[in-house]
């Protein structure tokens, strides 16, 4: 059939066929991400001027680099894709070594466990608010409570960032931002989880009953077996959990608002930050642009990966 | 006896792995259990200082199941019905939520995506089923885009739009726009999903149909797409969803009242409603609720649009 379709596609005058099937989705694609691509690189080098866009070369990189928030930004950013990546692949990990057991009731705790997933990011960040509003939150009547976080009790919402360690980055976080990569995690973690479950069943019986056999310990089998085998969906769930990372807003918007002050100020929200609050958008555009980069490397990495998984099998 | 203790060794590790499997579901469940909790709760309940988990407490600060004050407040809030004669209920909802940006979400949602698995189905079909110059570049391309996030290219649309906007097209309003962009957006995940789904229909009945004098695109209306059928519905439930549950792209590209889809007026019932916790959770719960049902009835379908979905980056 193949053949019969190659032999159509190439010869008879039909061959146009796949042409109409697919110009509808490009001529989308071209309007909606291909010119606007090309536009925010034009965006990047221009200046709004009373008389119009006005061409400044590089200079919205040079400021944008300049802005200390820019600096901090980076930090915010790098703190909750450690967190947030890492607690969700450990999680994520050790849910679907219990998933992997063929218990009676996989189907139903799959399901219950997925319903964060369906669960909007801007509805998440509201649910996980109401929890630490200050003074009303359920949670606040412990968390604010002296006696259990001296000295003066915990408001998350509220807490500034303890004094850093390493110069100017932000590390240790302040608590709105623990708070902000757990609700993340929270809402990650179903389908992370579903795509190491998928890796796992895929890791052979035989292999493990005879290492077990072979006296290996359940520890053994998983640092020395599965994690070796799972590595390339390791790697691609780590990839799509920075991504997901990089350019969710959504949270950070309902939750924190990149306070307090600007310590949940990540580069997303940073760029809305200086492109829709102060309206700087050539400056925005050049970290629009810097963002997408990131995000081209990554899934750059993530097809290499999957390209040397498919030749492997 | 050897034999004897083995199954109960292994009874009693699954019912250790059991018992792990329901307390992380309690963890995972709890934040949506509070917040139906804060939604029932009446306005002197939530503002209580310190907090309690049930408006149960009698005067003496006892817990009375019978003194339980759960009621409707926040939804009435959101839903602010007003008694009118010509209804069915004798009553209508007039809030905005209801009246107006549900409505919208809805219609964005459907027609998008059912554009999307139009489309989709089209350039899937033929990326799945012809070779034609440059089929790989594009495929790599599409792929390439999906990685490109919403938010880099949304300083270039808000842009677009405001020319549009003053531009006066025929026919031109912002709900096309916004249709057009989350079109974009999420069609090229969709393709890379649709050719999944069409690779796995077997070529031979195509080859029968066509050699007993179908047209290809009589095979294609006939034959391919009632097969390819449930993986096109999950195509379409899955951009429903993702459509349903976008924030940014709404609350930047739409300025006027009447589009605003619902996650975006949920936002300003948040800075609207800083101390009535209920209403922010009775609009939460009233936003989320069909997306978890739609996710109850139809999770295979999701299951295997997300599967075909990640297997592909």
């Amino acid at each position: 059939m193949e053949q019969t379709l190659k032999r159509r596609a190439g010869k008879s005058p039909r061959n146009w066929l796949p042409f109409w099937l697919i110009l509808p989705t490009i001529v989308v694609l071209l309007a909606i991400q291909v010119y606007p691509a090309i536009y925010t690189i034009w965006l990047s080098l221009q200046k709004r001027t009373p008389q119009g866009w006005e061409y400044v070369g590089l200079d919205n990189f040079r400021r944008l680099f300049g802005m200390g928030l820019f600096d901090e930004s980076v930090g915010h950013t790098i703190v909750f894709l450690v967190g947030y990546a890492g607690l969700t692949l450990i999680l994520g990990f050790f849910i679907a070594l219990l998933l992997n057991r063929n218990l009676r009731f996989s189907g139903l705790y799959i399901t219950l466990l997925f319903i964060p997933w369906i669960i909007a990011d801007i509805i998440t960040g509201m649910v996980f608010r109401l929890l630490v509003v200050p003074d009303y939150g359920l949670l606040s009547g412990i968390l604010q409570n002296p006696d259990i976080f001296p000295p003066n009790g915990l408001s998350i919402l509220t807490a500034v960032r303890p004094p850093s360690w390493f110069g100017n980055f932000p590390f240790p976080p302040a608590p709105a931002m623990i708070y902000l990569i757990l609700a993340s995690s929270w809402r990650a973690l179903p389908f992370i989880t579903l795509l190491l479950l998928a890796a796992m069943q895929t890791v052979p019986h035989e292999i493990i009953e005879s290492s077990r056999i072979d006296g290996a310990n359940g520890r053994q089998i998983v640092r020395h077996i599965m994690i070796p085998l799972m590595l390339p969906t390791l790697v691609v769930a780590l990839f799509s959990l920075t991504l997901s990372g990089m350019n969710g807003v959504g949270m950070v918007f309902s939750l924190t608002s990149g306070g307090p002050g600007t310590s949940t100020e990540v580069l997303s929200y940073l760029l809305y930050s200086i492109g829709w609050r102060q309206l700087n958008f050539g400056r925005a555009a050049a970290l629009a642009l810097l963002i997408a980069i990131i995000n081209w490397l990554l899934i750059a990495g993530t097809l290499r990966v999957t390209r040397l998984q498919q030749r492997s099998e | 006896m050897q034999r004897l203790s083995l199954p109960s060794w292994r009874t009693r590790e699954s019912v250790l792995v059991n018992a792990a499997m329901i307390l992380i579901l309690i963890f995972a469940m709890l934040p949506i259990f509070t917040t139906i909790l804060i939604s029932f709760k009446g306005e002197k309940d939530i503002v209580r200082k310190p907090p309690n988990f049930f408006p149960c407490d009698t005067p003496d600060g006892r817990f009375d199941i019978t003194q339980c004050r759960w009621t409707v407040e926040g939804y009435e809030r959101v839903l602010a019905p007003k008694p009118a004669d010509n209804s069915l209920l004798g009553f209508t909802l007039t809030g905005n939520m209801v009246r107006t940006y549900i409505p919208n979400s809805l219609t964005y949602a459907s027609i998008t995506s059912l554009a999307v698995v139009f489309l989709a189905g089209l350039s899937g079909y033929a990326f799945s089923r012809y070779r034609f110059r440059g089929h790989n570049f594009l495929m790599t391309g599409i792929l390439a885009i999906t990685g490109v996030p919403l938010l880099t290219n949304l300083l270039a649309l808000y842009q677009m739009g405001t020319v549009l906007r003053k531009a006066d097209l025929p026919f031109y309003n912002d709900r096309l726009f916004i249709i057009t962009v989350y079109m974009g957006f999420f069609l090229p995940l969709s393709v890379w999903i649709a050719k999944g789904f069409f690779d796995a229909i077997p070529r031979e009945l195509e080859e029968a149909a066509l050699i007993d004098g179908c047209t290809p695109v009589g095979t294609l209306l006939r034959i391919t797409m009632p097969l390819a059928l449930p993986g096109l519905m999950a195509v379409f439930l899955l951009t429903f969803v993702n459509v349903w549950n976008e924030f940014i792209a709404g609350y930047l590209l739409i300025s006027k009242n009447s589009l605003k889809p619902a996650m975006f007026g949920l936002y300003e019932f948040l800075g609207q409603n800083i101390i009535n916790l209920q209403v922010i959770a009775a609009a939460c719960i009233l936003i989320a609720l069909p997306m978890v049902i739609l996710f109850l009835f139809a999770r295979r379908s999701f299951f295997r649009a997300m599967v075909e979905g990640a297997v592909k980056g």
